[in-house]
């Protein structure tokens, strides 16, 4: 579980959509899979889907890739092509402005950062806890890799478990 | 404080079994406060009556002259008899001026009616009819022609007006159009009445500004373009609230030496949503103000606000070197800010916020920055749109789905 590489998909991500960008790929990993599911699960991002180096077929009605395209097909992964495998992420932009605007990262390679229930409990009220923000924006986003997955912090907190905290969507 | 004794057990207060051979001490040995020996409670028998038979004399030969310029020689014989008729033993016997502590503190004779202090003067109840209805066209034409036929020969004017004044609008009991009876408390003052006195001046009501803008009418010619452009007329213009908030001298090098002339950056808004800022330059300081403020009214766009107290969420703003943050606070919170930031939020009409300046804190480019940061919230409705969610506001459910949002 390399925050490393996550913290680079996080950049990578605010520069693909200050560009304007509709369509951006990331490194494979379970992590960047599970935290963009999460992200497309809360409407951040309009598709998920893991291709080669090269983006995969757009579905021929939706105008995006989809993992359930009968028509075009998706190349199934395989030991010989794991190490080449990318997803690709459809961005999305509402009144000119990208949905999701800024994501940074809360923990750190170097310092990892776990919060419990009584804390998260604080953040999402909008109150400081330790060293994680409230959540004070409207549609302001905490995601955690917890024992169930990853999930958004409001989540957690309906389900009372803690955990690490990765990113902070808005 | 009596340190003559030791302290006694309070517990001792209730066996008093053992008699004390010493001197009986007061009880109140531990008060600091002395004992008050003659605290008394005055009750309405004891009023003093220090008036004796003798304080009441008839009147001498000299008041009785005075008496004769002010009354008419009946009501001189109607006074005389009166005071006869009572005899001055039973009058010291009843009558006292007050010395108590519970006496009042002003001498009033209780003969004429103080609006505000005594018991409302209301018509009775009887004087009501609930079945009585407005006269129609036809009992008014008989009304004129019942006056007509009794005119008598020479008809002035005034008969003319007698019938006018004197015919009733209503048919009914004629009290319940002349005098009805009211619940409503009646004024404190009546027509021509007033603090210092009785005056001619018709009685002046609120309204709302309105005869101060007539004052003044003659709107000028920058007034004039903004409600044309706005659409608001003067009194409304009036009611905005506009306020400067900077204000100092530019100058402008050119080779013929220094221009110097006015900077100021007003704010405006109708406190209830609406908000604006303007800028104005010019020779004299009295026209870039008025340019700032009619610019600002000109500028004045709707602010979104959560619960109509205060902003969604934190926003920041940034201009030239000055960065702040602004913050959404609870209910009740105020307007912990500095002092632009302060009329802005007073102009919109925004209750409950937080702010923090950083690093620069010119005053011009913390209005700007305040503005641009107001201007930038996220409206949640948006948001949940953007990421294809339903947003429903559970408080507008719990008051029966009602809104109260205002409409600019």
């Amino acid at each position: 579980m390399s925050l490393v590489n996550l913290s680079h998909v996080c950049s990578h991500l605010n520069n693909a959509t200050k560009a304007r960008l509709g369509f951006t790929s990331i490194p494979n990993s379970n992590l960047h899979l599970k935290l963009c599911l999460a992200l497309q699960n809360d409407g951040f991002i309009s598709s998920v889907v893991r291709g080669g180096p090269t983006p995969p077929a757009m579905h021929s009605l939706l105008g995006y890739p989809t993992t359930n395209d009968e028509t075009q097909g998706l190349e199934p992964m395989t030991q010989t092509n794991v190490a080449s495998r990318r997803l690709w992420l459809g961005l999305k932009y509402w009144q000119s402005q990208p949905v999701l605007s800024k994501i940074s990262m809360v923990s750190k390679p170097t310092r990892r950062i776990t919060i419990d229930v009584a804390g998260l409990s604080e953040v999402i009220r909008g109150d400081r806890s330790s060293y994680v923000e409230g959540l004070r924006s409207p549609g302001e986003s905490l995601y955690l890799s917890t024992d169930h997955g990853i999930m958004e912090a409001r989540e957690c907190v309906e389900k009372k478990i803690g955990g690490l905290v990765l990113c902070r969507v808005l | 404080m009596s340190f003559a004794r030791p302290a006694r057990c309070l517990i001792c207060r209730f066996s008093r079994a053992a008699p004390t051979t010493g001197p009986r001490v007061p009880r109140r040995q531990f008060h600091l406060t002395p004992t008050q020996l003659d605290k008394k409670d005055y009750t309405l028998h004891e009023i003093s009556r220090s008036m004796k038979p003798e304080d009441f004399k008839s009147y001498t030969e000299k008041e009785k002259a005075r008496l004769k310029q002010q009354y008419t020689p009946e009501q001189l014989a109607a006074i005389e008899a009166g005071e006869a008729a009572i005899d001055p033993k039973d009058l010291a016997d009843q009558f006292a001026i007050r010395q108590d502590p519970m006496k009042l503190q002003y001498l009033d004779d209780f003969s004429t009616i103080e609006p505000g202090v005594d018991k409302h003067i209301r018509a009775p109840e009887s004087n009501s009819d609930y079945n009585a209805t407005l006269k129609t066209e036809e009992d008014f034409i008989d009304d004129f022609a019942r006056f007509f036929a009794e005119m008598p020969e020479d008809a002035t004017i005034s008969d003319w007006v007698r019938f006018a004044e004197s015919t009733r609008m209503t048919q009914g009991k004629e009290e319940n159009e002349l005098n009805p009876n009211s619940s409503l408390v009646p004024d404190l003052f009546q027509p021509g009445e007033t603090l210092e006195g009785r005056t001619s001046e018709p009685p002046k009501y609120f309204d709302d500004g309105e005869s101060k803008a007539r004052k003044d009418m003659e709107p000028d010619e920058a007034l004039k373009t903004l409600m044309k452009v706005t659409g608001y007329s003067a009194q409304e213009v009036m009611r905005l609230k506009a306020r400067t908030l900077v204000s100092h001298a530019v100058v402008n090098q050119t080779r013929l030496g220094k221009v110097r002339s006015a900077y100021v950056l007003a704010v405006a808004g109708n406190g209830d949503g609406l908000m604006g800022i303007g800028e104005g330059k010019s020779q004299e300081a009295g026209d870039a103000r008025i340019q700032a403020t009619y610019r600002a009214i000109r500028n004045m766009q709707p602010i979104p606000r959560y619960e109509n107290r205060t902003i969604f969420g934190d926003v920041r703003g940034k201009s030239g070197a000055v960065e702040l943050k602004l913050m959404s606070r609870p209910p009740g919170f105020g307007l912990r800010c500095q002092s632009l930031i302060f009329e802005m939020c007073r102009a919109a009409g925004i209750d409950d916020l937080a702010a923090r300046v950083e690093r620069s804190r010119n005053p011009m480019n913390t209005v700007k920055a305040a503005y641009q940061a107001i201007m930038s919230q996220r409206n949640p409705e948006d948001v949940a749109r953007a990421r294809g969610k339903k947003l429903v506001d559970v408080r507008k459910v719990y008051y029966s789905g009602r809104s109260d949002a205002r409409r600019f």
